[in-house]
């Protein structure tokens, strides 16, 4: 297992490295002392599993996630953050108190290792699996099978994810091209809907569709779209 | 007659608030409430005999004359007399007994405020005391030190010694020397710099004189710990904080200077730690002593202390 160490004190870095160290089968393939660091190293070596310290210079480490394409498996380190337990409330990930106890470090690399492959070792150009969210003061991992509609907010995309509604710092343009295409298709200039979730396809004026979502609202397919729609799913 | 009455418990009530008849002793209030059942149940009956003479000619109301006919005139009047004592005094202890609910009510309300004042004091000193995130990541550093440096990771274990037994002492009204203070205040540093190694650079100016002069403990602790928590550890290249003391005129004038991020990449703290310390100024000394935090250039926080000499 390859890990990543990020944190911006030098000792706590030595720390953590002695503490791999002592646990058969993790390789500690680099450090980072700041998010932009951390980046680099996450995008050129793409690591298993990313050690995460919270606060950091220059940006935090939740910043860190909401700017990466494909996030890594994380374990966040830190000293003292209720922030940090309550950020997580939605999705529980895993997190180590520091100074970190031998134990409790050895428990999550087993966690780690017991799970199935890494999302960040998967082929550069598969598509999405997940994304980080970070809206105001709460942070999600959400699952993008999960998500039903995603919903252009000016240059930013609002997500239907079960009763939350999360808001994506990127373009719907952008996001589009690193989801499944099978599974995500584009109904209009503004919504991407996921195929998983449609109930009932109503036609309606001039060619266009209205499609009903299980537990949402009703998406219009603009006539450009619904043409292709058709050939997709086979409606006459 | 009932516009008499309505005149005559008005002032009743006027009587029962000024003279703080609720603050009474039991016995004391029942001795006043018959005292002024019967002297109010006089004068309306008084009033309403004025009354009858005005309009019936008589002492006695026709009505009330056709109602007791079998009595005597005396008779009659006592038992008008009875009347008012019994009709004053219900409204006297129905009136008493709302004004005594509320009372109590106000009362607890009180104490509830009060009491809730005092756990939020109990708390900001516990806060400005003890900064968790401190302790936790000094023992975090202490821990890589005791395998890389032993010798260093001693001296650590006996700075944060000191820096907690420093902070378990203190409390409100303590007056420490700027020289004990600066004690304190470079243990935190020495631990601070474990962590932040290059990145915090210390400059201090501490004018001889203004070692001897008195302040409130953890003072100028809670201003070096805002400094590196919001200006300096945010910073990635860190920076100079710098700690000054001199006398000017009658005062003691102390200066923490730090450099801060500028893209307000750094939520601003709730405050707590420097509206305590202004409180704390405020209560020792009044008007004598004045904190100040100057924010006024975007990449630097000036924090100013103004104590007597």
């Amino acid at each position: 297992m390859r890990a990543l160490v990020v944190d911006d004190e030098p000792l706590a870095r030595r720390e953590l490295r002695r503490l791999l160290g002592a646990i058969h089968g993790v390789d500690i393939v680099g450090e980072a002392s700041n998010i932009d660091e951390a980046r680099e190293s996450i995008e050129r070596l793409k690591p298993d599993v990313v050690f995460l310290d919270i606060q950091m210079p220059g940006g935090s480490g939740f910043d860190l996630l909401a700017r990466l394409d494909r996030v890594p498996r994380v374990v966040f380190t830190t000293a003292y953050d209720q922030y940090a337990v309550k950020a997580f409330e939605v999705n529980a990930l895993d997190y180590l108190l520091k100074p970190i106890e031998p134990e409790r470090l050895a428990a999550t690399l087993r966690k780690l290792q017991a799970s199935p492959s890494s999302p960040g070792a998967v082929a550069a150009g598969a598509p999405l699996e997940q994304l980080f969210i970070r809206d105001g003061p709460r942070c999600w991992f959400v699952p993008l099978r999960d998500v039903s509609l995603f919903t252009a907010e000016g240059n930013y995309v609002r997500l239907l994810w079960g009763k939350e509604r999360p808001l994506l710092g990127r373009s719907l343009a952008a996001l589009e091209q690193k989801l499944d295409a099978r599974r995500f298709f584009r109904a209009s200039r503004s919504q991407i809907v996921n195929l998983d979730f449609i109930q009932g396809v109503e036609l309606g004026e001039g060619g266009r569709l209205h499609l009903q979502l299980r537990e949402g609202p009703e998406v219009e397919v603009s006539r450009r779209q619904a043409r292709l729609f058709r050939g997709m799913m086979a409606v006459p | 007659m009932s516009l008499a009455g309505l005149a005559l418990t008005h002032l009743l009530r006027a009587v029962i608030r000024r003279a703080r008849w609720l603050a009474l002793p039991a016995a004391a209030l029942w001795v006043r409430v018959i005292l002024a059942t019967l002297l109010i149940a006089l004068v309306s009956w008084l009033l309403a005999r004025l009354l009858s003479q005005a309009v019936y000619g008589s002492d006695v109301a026709p009505i009330t004359v056709a109602f007791y006919e079998k009595l005597t005139r005396a008779g009659q009047l006592r038992n008008q007399f009875i009347i008012q004592v019994i009709v004053y005094g219900a409204w006297l202890a129905i009136y008493l007994a709302f004004a005594m609910q509320r009372r109590r009510y106000q009362a607890e309300l009180r104490q509830a405020q009060l009491g809730e004042a005092l756990r939020g004091a109990e708390l900001r000193l516990l806060k400005s005391q003890l900064n968790p995130h401190f302790l936790f990541n000094s023992l975090n550093g202490l821990r890589s030190l005791i395998a890389d440096d032993p010798a260093r990771a001693r001296d650590a274990v006996t700075q944060l010694a000191r820096v907690l037994r420093y902070s378990l002492a203190a409390s409100e009204d303590d007056l420490v020397s700027l020289e004990r203070e600066l004690e304190l205040v470079e243990d935190y540093l020495a631990l601070e710099s474990m962590r932040l190694a290059e990145r915090l650079r210390i400059e201090r100016d501490i004018e001889p004189a203004a070692r001897a002069v008195r302040l409130p403990s953890m003072l100028l602790q809670t201003l070096v710990e805002n400094a590196i928590k919001h200006g300096i550890a945010p910073l990635k290249p860190g920076g100079v904080l710098r700690i000054s003391a001199k006398i000017v005129g009658y005062e003691l004038v102390l200066q923490v200077v730090n450099p801060r991020p500028t893209d307000g990449s750094v939520a601003e703290g709730s405050g707590v730690g420097l509206k305590n310390a202004t409180q704390r100024l405020h209560l020792l000394f009044a008007e004598r002593a004045r904190l100040r935090l100057d924010l006024a250039d975007p990449s630097r926080a000036v924090a100013e202390v103004r104590v007597p000499a």
